[in-house]
């Protein structure tokens, strides 16, 4: 089921092996190692550095909501900022109203994020590809209308605090100990997408992906699949826009613009579309990207010039690097990375043989 | 021997560092310095970095430098929590500057009361924290002032029309501006003026005009628009070219001073807390000729803001004394009192209650056609801030 | 009777964004996300040369236009080129980022402030009273008689000219003008010119009357809409569609309430798209896999 390449001696004999994430034992001590170090953080980066870091995992949620959805069911979908918006709105809502604890603003969130799901998605049975784009256009300019609405007539107009959620009766402030709630979020995110690929659905979506006449002959329920993906990105959106306000503290409309959907959208692109560690890179990629320019502006003589003009020179560089993915290599980082992996197992051979050892 | 050069200049720098940052006062400001609003927060960072440059050059507070580190967040909350966190924490800021949209308010004041250290909000609208009951740790210096400035407004529309007022609102469909004309509607009535019709406009709008046509059709004499700039000059606009002759209030951004000669509209009235650079006083020569000397991009009519909030943090530094912390900073701000030296109507005043200023003047300027200038149509009237 | 007017400028300014989704997306099936940003950057191309020009309006927008007739043959020839053969999502993407750069440009080269290119240009804007007690400033005046000449001219170009007949064939079958001896890329290069030209029109006109700014981008997005609903490869039905649309909008803004008029044209989309999918008056067709 996975594509990728491997030594040779390895070989899967039964389903269980086929549909397992973590099948060799190298994966697993890698996936140990790695689990290490990002538990580790918090004890040695800085205060800036861990809010990054919990920033790229609030990014991941919702990267590989929008991988599965574009992804993987080819239903593309340009309203995510809309998503996060209505998810980190019911938090807001929830709490000013009715001064509700996470354990019911968060379902709430996902509830609403199906919702959503359900109503937009609707559109994905009878238009496709360009046409379901600017139908979930739609969806950010609604979610900001709704949001506007209800800032200016609850008096709001600065936006609406929200405290921080209280575990055990303690309120989270830590940043260390949202690293590791965020992180852990991520993680089961992980697991969730992952695990909709292997089971049923996720043959499904590739189904509809490939074809979508074939999929319909072959019996698979094309409109129910195609509703199931909008519903659990959507809902996996919502929660993601939960635990943004539940950071930050804070909910307001401003912070849900038609840029924020493109840089969902990006991060999928340049992370590689179909592969979850894709959407994983690309989340970092474009997270990290914007610090990465100011860094590196400060560093090159004669840049400070621009400095003024940051966020000028963030949206031209970002414009820039999606498009030289875009047409250089149209399968984003995961795809440089498999062609490096690739190189490394074939050399020094240059292609894979005709035929004979495959995978 | 070039290695041992190049060896000596790094250990010379790394060495620099550590002790300028010991002899100064260090301060930090998180601003929308590039991004969509920027036209309105980046000439305020720029004028504070021309005046903290200019304290430095003379000397510094008794000897001290003030070391002003600017961040960009792009009005973006994320940015800017970052960017208080790196302040805060690596750069061991004394102050806090905010000049960015609401939206980043809330993080970076969690931050900063984390950390002990005042905020001061410079040309970012003044949150309710600092009216009074003040919270102790959050300051600013803003000229506009949600309420108070519909009471100026509609006072001076009240005084000055000379028939019963028929008044109609434009605000921009954000929370901010639609909450002041909510406000203002309300207070209307008491005044005796007959609410007429409110537009609550999208920014990206291309045609004002039918807008506009609901605001004249309405049978408005008088419009007030607080909001951003474009969408209070465009309704005028587009209310003109309706053939509309009422009069039109608006709030004195930085931008008003150019447009109105642009606008060259007699009945067109700007209502500010920030005395025009047309008045030609010594404190706007003073500003100007820094800005020359510094090539600044931003035009000097866009200063006021951030030249204040340079005074201000002057006075506020001087007060505190040497070595400073934040707790007495916040504590020497808690008294403060600065001469604006014309630049507002009266001193900025906080107290321990009040971090806002114990007294809003207001003043309203209008273009002459007669003469081809800008004319002072109401000289500074003060509002009691409770 | 104002209303009236008022629907007419709103739909003529849709129109003429409109008929530049309409002139791509018929010939190549792109869909340029990045025509906001276009005609943006001609009306900023339009500040720059007025300064160039200073004191001949004629020259400077003569001048304009004509960069922006360059700049759409370019984006084409130097970006879009390059993806042929790609899916349709990887060049609607593509222009997706082009938009952003362009943004990141705009402000890099003129500054986010509100610029007025009438003002260098020297050229004034009265309004003028039309029967019935309406009134309509000059600017929006010429735009809807550009609009209305831009149409014609096209609807000319596309049934009676040589390389207008070109265009259409390379719309209805890429293979089978291809082997007619039909050189695409130079139809496509053609196609974005012309829709940088009419957006440019747009643009200028747009600024001329009432200001430029980074607005401008999010107004070429709200007109996309319009070129939908009337079925996004047919001229006559992005007519037909930013009238709906306008109508839509300035009414839902005198009678209900003004803060419609930014959700407005997306949820009359909406409402057609579940309708009539392919649109009120485009063709009929297989949409394509993404």
């Amino acid at each position: 089921m996975s594509r990728r390449p491997r030594a040779s001696g390895y070989f899967r004999t039964n389903y269980g092996e086929d549909l397992s994430l973590l099948p060799t034992r190298l994966e697993r001590l890698a996936l140990l190692g790695v689990l290490v170090v990002l538990l580790a953080l918090p004890l040695l980066a800085s205060p800036f550095l861990i809010d990054l870091a919990a920033q790229v995992c609030l990014a991941v949620i919702g990267a590989l909501a929008l991988m599965l959805l574009t992804g993987y069911a080819g239903q593309v979908s340009l309203g995510h900022a809309g998503l996060l918006a209505a998810g980190a709105f019911t938090v807001g809502i929830l709490f000013k109203e009715f001064k509700a604890p996470f354990f019911v603003t968060l379902p709430a969130a996902a509830a609403v994020g199906a919702l959503l799901g359900v109503v937009f998605g609707l559109p994905s049975l009878r238009v496709r590809g360009l046409y379901l784009a600017v139908s979930t256009l739609a969806l950010n300019f609604l979610v900001a209308y709704l949001g506007g609405e209800y800032e200016a007539r609850r008096g709001f107009s600065t936006g609406i605090i929200v405290d921080p959620p209280a575990l055990a009766g303690m309120a989270v402030t830590d940043a260390k100990a949202w690293y590791l709630i965020l992180l852990a979020a991520a993680v089961a995110t992980l697991l969730l997408c992952a695990n909709l690929l292997r089971a049923r659905s996720g043959r499904a979506w590739a189904a509809i992906r490939a074809n979508e006449t074939v999929a319909q002959t072959l019996g698979i329920g094309v409109a129910s699949y195609k509703l199931l993906a909008f519903v659990i990105s959507s809902a996996l959106t919502a929660v993601a826009g939960a635990l943004f306000a539940y950071y930050r503290g804070f909910v307001s409309v401003e912070a849900f613009s038609l840029f924020l959907s493109i840089q969902y959208v990006a991060m999928i692109i340049i992370g590689g579309m179909g592969s979850l560690a894709g959407a994983i890179l690309g989340a970092l990629f474009v997270t990290l990207f914007p610090y990465a320019i100011e860094a590196s502006l400060g560093a090159l003589v004669g840049a400070s010039a621009y400095a003024g003009l940051l966020f000028a020179v963030n949206a031209t560089t970002f414009g820039a690097v999606m498009i030289l993915f875009l047409v250089l290599e149209p399968q984003g980082l995961i795809g440089l990375w498999r062609r490096l992996q690739t190189y490394f197992l074939l050399w020094p051979f240059r292609h894979r043989p005709v035929g004979g050892a495959r995978r | 021997m070039l290695l041992r050069l190049q060896g000596a200049s790094l250990a010379a720098l790394l060495l620099a560092a550590p002790a300028t940052a010991q002899d100064a006062y260090t301060i930090g400001l998180t601003g929308a310095l590039t991004g969509p609003p920027a036209s309105t927060y980046a000439p305020a960072a720029d004028a504070l970095r021309l005046y903290v440059d200019g304290v430095n050059a003379a000397g510094g507070i008794a000897g001290k430098k003030i070391n002003l580190i600017l961040q960009d967040d792009s009005a973006e909350p994320g940015k800017a929590t970052a960017n208080a966190k790196k302040l805060l924490t690596q750069d061991n800021v004394l102050l806090l500057l905010n000049a960015s949209l609401s939206s980043t308010f809330a993080p970076v004041v969690a931050e900063a009361k984390r950390a002990g250290v005042p905020v001061l909000f410079a040309s970012s609208v003044c949150p309710k924290e600092v009216y009074p009951p003040a919270d102790p740790l959050q300051f600013c210096t803003t000229a506009f002032a949600s309420t108070y400035d519909s009471r100026a407004t509609l006072a001076f529309v009240k005084e000055t029309a000379k028939e019963p007022v028929k008044i109609g609102f434009s605000a921009m469909a954000i929370p901010l501006s639609r909450a002041e004309m909510d406000f203002a509607e309300q207070q209307a009535p008491a005044l005796g003026m007959t609410v007429v019709d409110k537009e609550v406009i999208p920014p990206p709008t291309p045609d004002y005009t039918p807008f506009a046509t609901k605001l004249r059709d309405a049978g408005a004499n008088w419009v007030f628009s607080w909001a951003p700039w474009v969408t209070q000059v465009r309704t005028l606009e587009a209310l003109r070219r309706l053939d509309w002759k009422g009069d039109y209030i608006a709030w004195a951004h930085i931008e008003a001073e150019g447009e109105l000669a642009r606008l060259k509209d007699g009945s067109f009235y700007v209502v500010g807390a920030n005395a025009l650079f047309q008045e030609q006083l010594p404190i706007h020569q003073e500003i100007a000729t820094a800005a020359k000397s510094a090539k600044l991009t931003y035009p000097v009519e866009q200063l006021s803001e951030g030249w204040i909030a340079g005074m201000v943090v002057e006075a506020a530094l001087k007060a505190t004394g040497w070595p400073a912390t934040p707790e007495k900073l916040a504590a020497a701000m808690s008294t403060l009192k600065v001469d604006t030296k014309g630049l507002r109507g009266g001193p900025i005043e906080w107290t321990k209650d009040n971090h806002f200023r114990t007294r809003q003047y207001y003043r309203v300027y209008r273009w002459d056609s007669g003469k081809g200038a800008i004319q002072q149509v109401k000289d500074w009237t003060g509002f009691d801030v409770k | 009777m104002q209303l009236a007017v008022n629907i007419v400028v709103l739909t003529a300014i849709y129109a003429l964004i409109a008929c530049g989704y309409v002139l791509i997306y018929r010939v190549s099936r792109v869909l340029n996300l990045a025509h906001g940003e276009l005609l943006m950057l001609s009306a900023y191309l339009l500040l720059w040369t007025a300064s160039l020009f200073a004191g001949h309006p004629v020259a400077a927008i003569a001048a304009a236009l004509g960069l922006s007739v360059a700049v759409g043959a370019m984006v084409y020839l130097f970006l879009l080129r390059k993806l042929t053969g790609e899916m349709a999502l990887a060049a609607v993407l593509t222009t997706v980022a082009l938009g952003v750069l362009l943004r990141g440009l705009t402000v890099i080269v003129w500054s986010a402030q509100q610029h007025y290119p009438a003002v260098p240009l020297g050229l004034a804007n009265w309004a003028f009273a039309l029967p019935g007690g309406a009134r309509i400033s000059l600017w929006a005046a010429l735009l809807v008689a550009t609009t209305l000449a831009v149409y014609a001219s096209l609807f000319a170009f596309l049934r009676l000219g040589r390389w207008g007949m070109r265009m259409r064939a390379a719309g209805q079958n890429p293979l089978l003008a291809a082997q007619r001896g039909i050189n695409l890329h130079a139809i496509y290069a053609l196609a974005w010119s012309l829709s940088t030209l009419t957006g440019a029109l747009a643009g200028m006109l747009i600024a001329l009357d009432s200001g430029l700014g980074q607005t401008m981008a999010i107004i070429g997005l709200k007109a996309f809409p319009a070129a939908l609903v009337g079925g996004l490869d047919s001229l006559a039905g992005a007519l037909l569609g930013s009238f709906i649309v306008a109508s839509a909008e300035v009414v839902l803004i005198h009678y209900v309430d003004p803060l419609l008029s930014e959700v407005i044209p997306f949820l009359v989309l909406i409402v057609v798209l579940m309708l009539r999918p392919w649109g009120l008056l485009g063709t009929r067709e297989e949409l394509d896999r993404v």
